[in-house]
């Protein structure tokens, strides 16, 4: 990946002004004071509540919440770094993120919610009826977790800089003590208020994060004189004084990288727990339709911007700070920046780039709020409530969801004080998973009612290890090593970010092929699958476990 | 097309506005019939995995045709445009590919209603609450569409 071999702890974006400045300071406090205030005032206590909020949310807000959900600092600020640094590359980046909405809404959406549980491992054990299929989803969910929030706290601790400066905790660079701040602050925000809370906060989360991105790319647009009422399309005329880097297609990375990428991302959003999740909050199965359509159409206001501020901030940096490409060229800690700096390069006001900086931190902590809460629901409903002890209270389990959100914290905060990558990179590895052991789950899980217990551990498992090899490979050498893969034809054959692409038919074959081999599921099951499919409309608390159980389908009965 | 399982013309009892697809539809018993994604076994499931094979075609095409053709042609395919000022490949690939993803799902969202209506299912909390189960506790109601 892109300049990841010589990150340090100390990282620091070079040309961005790290001081404490109030009023940015005042802005982001007041932010998340609004957050806490939203959690309080929708605080829960039961379980069915934290974890889909009750089942009442609609079209155009459960959109805002897929929209907030999914924007993570990786879209924010990672996506337009790597346009700048990488060029046509960073656009994978764009058309994977995007794009995999569509096969998410034509292959899962609607069935997911008429399926009706309440997490992604929920649903694995059940089709399958493995506890052990559960376990390994569950596993695999807080992997996610875990691995995504890495490039969320590189992200909060770069843009944290330019509001509060140097905190100084003794003993940590700058960048590091501000990785602990903020992810302080997002657990504790995170352990007061469930996932109703979340949920109304998303749609607010949403609103600052595209008000802050968009307000900052007009301004920035306006004031340098790049563009007027449309940078989205007006960026495209200043491509061509650009170095040629920017848009030149493959220079940078091969075609196989492109594509490897682009299908990781699209598999990976299709598997991806948390997003999943949003599903279950809708009343019903065409709610959770139009909501995707209005997800994505939330997310392209951001997307099609993204590579025009990576246009002005390529220009801004190369005119007052240096080449942005070749060597010492723009570092990675600059270009995760690069939306900021821009805004600070085209000198507008110090609070009007502290409302872009605190977009990039309202956009990652929406994104770690649902990635720990899938987590810790995992960890609380899936392993401890299912497994360990049948019998916990609902108290107990809430306990050990709030406990395992501050564990989940604590290890993001460690990988992340010296990151292996760039934000958007980070991001990836956690698509790569999703893809390879998630995805092909749901998608023959509900498409091939034959698909049974012993192909899917099959599948999962054999997912798991297409993706954990590539990452020993490429990203434990940067903690451990010389930062260089150990074997440079894997690295190039199956790229950690993109390994999806080798883990998705591979998986699919060795859980086709092993179900074949084996006994077909019951008909209990296959009654489930079949009402996932069926037209009939169900009622807001249904799942398709009930439906399928009584003789809830047959003629004549509505 | 319609297969006859268990649907006699004596069914007609409820005037004419029902088509043959709702009738259809209406005997059929969905919890009966396989689910296999490249072997639909009801006349829904067949006209919908029409609508989302040619939506998924499309969307092939429009996310990963660009980008083939300029691995293939980069000549002709980064040429600049005219007006818009955009190398061509860039300009498919950047906006191009997440605008028809959107179109694509808006036409996919609103198809799936029309097949919805074809077949005479109404969502929505009237018709669908007619099993009644004492489940629906949550009567509050969110925000509605």
């Amino acid at each position: 990946m892109t300049a990841g071999a010589f990150l340090q702890s100390g990282l620091l974006p070079e040309g961005l002004n790290v001081s404490f400045k109030l009023a940015p300071a005042v802005l982001v406090v007041a932010m998340l004071a609004l957050f806490l205030g939203i959690g309080y005032a929708f605080r829960v206590a039961d379980t069915e509540e934290m974890w889909v909020a009750g089942r009442s949310i609609g079209n155009v807000e459960n959109g805002m919440a897929i929209g907030a959900n999914w924007m993570s600092a990786a879209s924010y600020l990672g996506m337009a770094a790597l346009i700048a640094l990488s060029g046509f590359y960073g656009l994978a980046f764009v058309v994977g993120w995007s794009a995999g909405y569509f096969i998410l809404l034509i292959f899962l959406a609607a069935q997911m919610r008429r399926f009706g549980k309440y997490t992604a491992p929920d649903f694995v054990g059940d089709r399958f009826n493995s506890d052990a299929a559960r376990a390994i989803a569950a596993v695999t969910t807080f992997l996610i977790g875990f691995v995504y929030a890495i490039g969320q706290a590189r992200g909060m601790g770069l843009v944290g800089l330019y509001i509060f400066g140097d905190v100084g905790i003794p003993g940590l660079s700058g960048y590091q003590s501000m990785v602990v701040l903020m992810m302080a602050i997002t657990v504790g925000y995170l352990t007061l208020s469930g996932m109703m809370g979340a949920t109304k906060n998303m749609a607010v989360q949403y609103v600052i994060l595209i008000v802050a991105f968009l307000v900052g790319l007009y301004a920035v647009g306006l004031s340098q004189g790049y563009s007027t009422a449309l940078p989205q399309i007006e960026y495209g005329a200043m491509i061509g004084s650009l170095s040629s880097e920017f848009s030149e297609p493959f220079v940078n990375e091969s075609y196989y990288l492109w594509i490897a990428t682009a299908f990781s991302l699209v598999v990976g959003t299709c598997g991806l727990p948390h997003v999943l999740v949003r599903f279950y909050t809708v009343e019903n199965e065409r709610t959770a339709r139009w909501s995707t359509v209005w997800g994505l159409f939330f997310i392209c206001l951001l997307y099609l911007s993204a590579p025009a501020f990576a246009a002005f901030g390529t220009d801004l940096y190369s005119r007052n700070i240096g080449a942005v490409y070749g060597d010492p060229g723009m570092t990675s800690a600059a270009g995760d920046v690069i939306v900021v700096l821009a805004t600070q390069l085209a000198e507008l006001p110090e609070w009007f780039v502290g409302l872009v900086a605190a977009g990039g931190i309202a956009a990652a902590i929406a994104t770690v709020s649902g990635l720990f809460i899938a987590g810790s629901s995992a960890i609380s409903h899936d392993i401890y409530a299912n497994i360990v002890n049948e019998d916990a209270s609902q108290r107990r389990q809430v306990l050990v969801g709030r406990a395992s959100i501050v564990a989940l914290g604590v290890v993001t905060t460690l990988a992340a004080l010296d990151p292996a990558a760039p934000i958007a990179a980070l991001v990836s590895y956690a698509f790569s998973l999703a893809g390879a052991v998630l995805f092909p789950m749901f998608f023959l899980g509900l498409w091939w009612e034959n698909t049974n217990r012993q192909g899917a551990l099959a599948g999962m498992t054999t997912g798991l290890i297409v993706w954990t090899v590539p990452m020993i490979n490429e990203v434990l050498p940067t903690y451990v090593g010389s930062g260089e893969p150990y074997s440079a034809t894997l690295a190039a054959a199956v790229p950690a970010i993109g390994s999806a692409l080798i883990a998705v038919p591979v998986v699919f074959a060795v859980t086709i092929g092993v179900s074949l081999v084996t006994d077909e599921p019951d008909m209990e099951t296959k009654r489930l699958v079949r009402q996932c499919h069926s037209p009939e409309p169900m009622t807001r608390m249904q799942s398709a476990e009930d439906v399928a159980a009584t003789d809830g389908g047959e003629p004549g009965d509505d | 097309m319609v297969d006859g399982e268990g649907g006699d013309a004596s069914t007609e009892t409820d005037g004419g506005t029902v088509t043959g697809a709702a009738r259809n539809h209406r005997d059929t018993n969905y919890l009966e019939r396989e689910v296999n994604l490249l072997n639909p076994s009801t006349p829904f499931m067949r006209d919908h995995l029409r609508v989302v094979w040619t939506g998924f075609v499309a969307w092939a095409l429009v996310v990963f045709g660009p980008v083939t053709l300029t691995f293939v042609a980069p000549g002709p395919m980064t040429a600049r445009m005219p007006v818009l000022g955009f190398p061509l490949h860039y300009f498919l690939v950047a906006i191009g590919a997440p605008g028809g993803a959107l179109v694509l799902s808006f036409w996919y969202a609103r198809k799936r209603d029309r097949l919805d209506e074809k077949y005479g299912i109404e969502h929505g909390r009237g018709p669908g609450t007619a099993a009644g189960d004492g489940s629906a506790v949550a009567a509050d109601g969110g925000a509605d569409e």
